[in-house]
């Protein structure tokens, strides 16, 4: 089946980086993280790093050697939208290791890591430990 | 900006990445295995000739697959800013537990606007430009992302090649990574 994704005008939702009692940022998606940087530097991005494309770091060099230029909430959400892109990376690549007791405990005789996954996420009592955290650091609840 | 998906029934709905995930995720066994080099040769050949009846371009439509909007600076590879939500959601869907064992492909498409030769190449670099930053900005593993460029060969809208709705990017489950 062929689905279809379509771009269309009106107000971004904006997520904002919300500090936990403890000080940690939660993590939001890629999705949220990358709507962030559209909305606040998109106007810089288009006077400055015309021509760069997203990948390899290009936008963000070129935001930071532009910083005197750019808007200040820009720089900021910049700062922002790299912690979070890299504290999401983090708690997906620290899911096997954080929720391994509970796999054991909870879903040993599941096959596959998306099975795995749902199997946690039904599990009541993994929902309150640090497994359930990771699953929500992950995006993956 | 709001990010839509208009299922093939008409009905526009919002998407998001669990969406995704899931029409991502629907693979027959029984799919056929795609030689991208091959692709690649094959489009090459065919720049202004069309490649929709071509027998290696045909096995890709029985591929669980998603068709996107994404719009880059004219003439270049840039992705433009009101795009970069679509990439992000696309990285958020590769990265879910459902779909980090598969590989996937983008085939960039254009309208028939301009030379069919260069249509070719832009498309391969812009499609080469979404696999770059799902990498790099996303941290994709590079192994799992294939790119393609069709050019105007394969438009959506036959009747009318130059219309919009035939620039365009096709995300394809390729299988699973080896």
């Amino acid at each position: 089946m062929t689905n279809r994704i379509a771009v269309f005008g009106g107000t971004i939702v904006l997520t904002v980086l919300a500090l936990a009692t403890d000080g940690r940022a939660d993590t939001i998606s890629y999705a949220d993280a990358v709507s962030l940087l559209a909305n606040d530097c998109g106007s810089d991005i288009r006077k400055y790093c015309k021509g760069l494309n997203l990948g390899g770091g290009r936008i963000q060099t070129c935001l930071e050697q532009n910083e005197g230029k750019v808007s200040p909430a820009c720089t900021v959400t910049l700062a922002n939208v790299i912690t979070s892109i890299s504290q999401r990376q983090s708690a997906q690549s620290s899911f096997a290791t954080i929720c391994k007791h509970d796999i054991a405990q909870y879903c040993k005789s599941v096959k596959g890591e998306g099975n795995v996954l749902s199997c946690l996420n039904k599990a009541t009592r993994v929902n309150e430990g640090q497994c359930g955290q990771a699953i929500i650091d992950a995006g993956w609840r | 900006m709001g990010l839509m998906m208009s299922a093939s029934e008409g009905v526009a709905q919002e998407i998001n990445d669990k969406q995704l995930v899931r029409t991502l995720g629907r693979v027959e066994s029984a799919a056929p295995a795609i030689d991208v080099a091959l692709l690649a040769e094959e489009a090459s050949a065919s720049a202004g000739k069309g490649v929709a009846n071509l027998p290696n371009w045909q096995k890709l439509s029985k591929l669980s697959q998603l068709i996107v909007d994404i719009e880059f600076e004219n003439g270049s590879v840039a992705i433009e800013p009101k795009s970069y939500r679509t990439v992000g959601l696309i990285a958020d869907a590769l990265h879910h537990p459902n779909l980090r064992r598969y590989k996937f492909l983008v085939v960039g498409h254009t309208s028939s606007t301009g030379d069919a030769q260069h249509n070719l190449e832009l498309s391969a670099q812009r499609a080469n430009a979404i696999t770059e930053a799902l990498s790099t900005t996303f941290a994709i593993a590079p192994d799992r992302l294939y790119s393609i460029g069709v050019g105007e060969e394969w438009p959506l809208d036959t009747a009318n090649p130059k219309a919009a709705e035939n620039r365009r990017v096709q995300l394809i489950n390729l299988g699973l990574v080896k």
